[in-house]
């Protein structure tokens, strides 16, 4: 079971009340130079970006257990700027916000038209000549997590002579911008 | 032969293409058609951002052929320095999106818009939603 059929068991057991959309291409993480999942982006109703690319899933599941743990936490944070807007402790100053979002990056850049192109060969049947184009994309950006946890969705980590385990020793961690919340003000 | 175009935003395939070495030549309308981009007296054009080539350039990149002008796309692409992508096997390209777009827009903070259809096929654009607060979460099923 590839693509929307496996997103839809998911979308539909969570029954959500907001939207959920369907970026077979990897469009949304091109425009906003991500480098995995999950990422959140806070836009306020300028459209202005003012709090970006934060690691977090809402509410986590434990694919075991069945077990759900809720990010309160961060709940919490999104809460508040809806209540407080820009004045909210948890939106970020545009430097920080530019830090955490990434700015432009060549590498990623090129790697992310190898990447694109061999989503689309793969969904046409040409798993070959999509492992090519994986491996040019993680020979460029090996810390796009986004480019490898595909790849290996689509294939093995045989295809590409590294397990994932190998692959966060040799790369370093998933996340590289960790999340980091301001605590709430006491009382 | 027929090569498929692929953009950040779009899937097509341009019928009469041709390709020679590292050129891949598009007639006018498909180059048109299938990236948005369009020979004009200006230069090359999408909407209204239009890159004039320098002689030494118009000479390489355009061509005239039955009638009609011809652009090598591949050598325009990479002399505005788009990202590009090839597999020689199933003649199909990909164009990534100019300094214009996308990576502008970011480094300003402005969120870039998209449109992307739910599970029932309804598109839904990002823009439409101006005036409220929006969280945009990315995830996979990975």
């Amino acid at each position: 079971m590839r693509g929307a059929e496996v997103e839809r068991e998911f979308i539909e057991a969570g029954k959500p009340d907001h939207p959920s959309l369907i970026d077979p291409t990897f469009v949304v993480p091109e425009l906003y130079n991500t480098r995995n999942v999950p990422a959140v982006f806070w836009i306020d109703e300028s459209g202005t970006i003012v709090r970006g690319n934060d690691p977090v899933y809402a509410v986590r599941r434990n694919r075991e257990t069945g077990e759900s743990t809720t990010n309160e936490r961060y709940l919490e944070a999104v809460r508040d700027w809806v209540r407080n807007g820009p004045s909210s402790i948890y939106v970020t100053q545009p430097a920080e916000t530019q830090r955490r979002v990434g700015s432009s990056d060549d590498a990623n850049d090129q790697a992310m038209a190898h990447f694109r192109l061999g989503v689309y060969l793969d969904r046409h049947g040409h798993h070959g000549e999509a492992v090519t184009q994986f491996k040019q994309a993680l020979a460029l950006k090996p810390e796009n997590w986004n480019y490898r946890r595909q790849a290996y969705n689509l294939g093995s980590a045989d295809e590409y002579g590294m397990t994932m385990q190998e692959a966060m020793q040799a790369v370093g961690p998933m996340y590289a911008v960790p999340l980091e919340l301001p605590d709430p003000p006491a009382g | 032969m027929p090569a498929t175009i692929l953009t950040s935003d779009s899937e097509s395939v341009a019928a009469d293409a041709r390709r020679d070495g590292d050129a891949l030549w598009l007639r006018n309308d498909e180059l048109l058609a299938t990236t948005g981009w369009e020979i004009k007296p200006e230069g090359v054009c999408r909407g209204e951002l239009c890159v004039p080539l320098p002689e030494d350039r118009a000479g390489a990149l355009l061509t005239e052929r039955d009638g009609a002008t011809w652009l090598d796309v591949a050598g325009f692409a990479s002399f505005v320095g788009l990202d590009t992508a090839h597999d020689a096997a199933t003649d199909t390209w990909y164009f990534g999106p100019g300094p214009a777009e996308g990576r502008g827009q970011l480094s300003m903070l402005e969120a870039p818009d998209f449109e992307l259809p739910d599970l029932e096929g309804r598109m839904h654009r990002l823009s439409n939603h101006r005036g409220k607060k929006v969280l945009l979460a990315l995830w996979a099923s990975w």
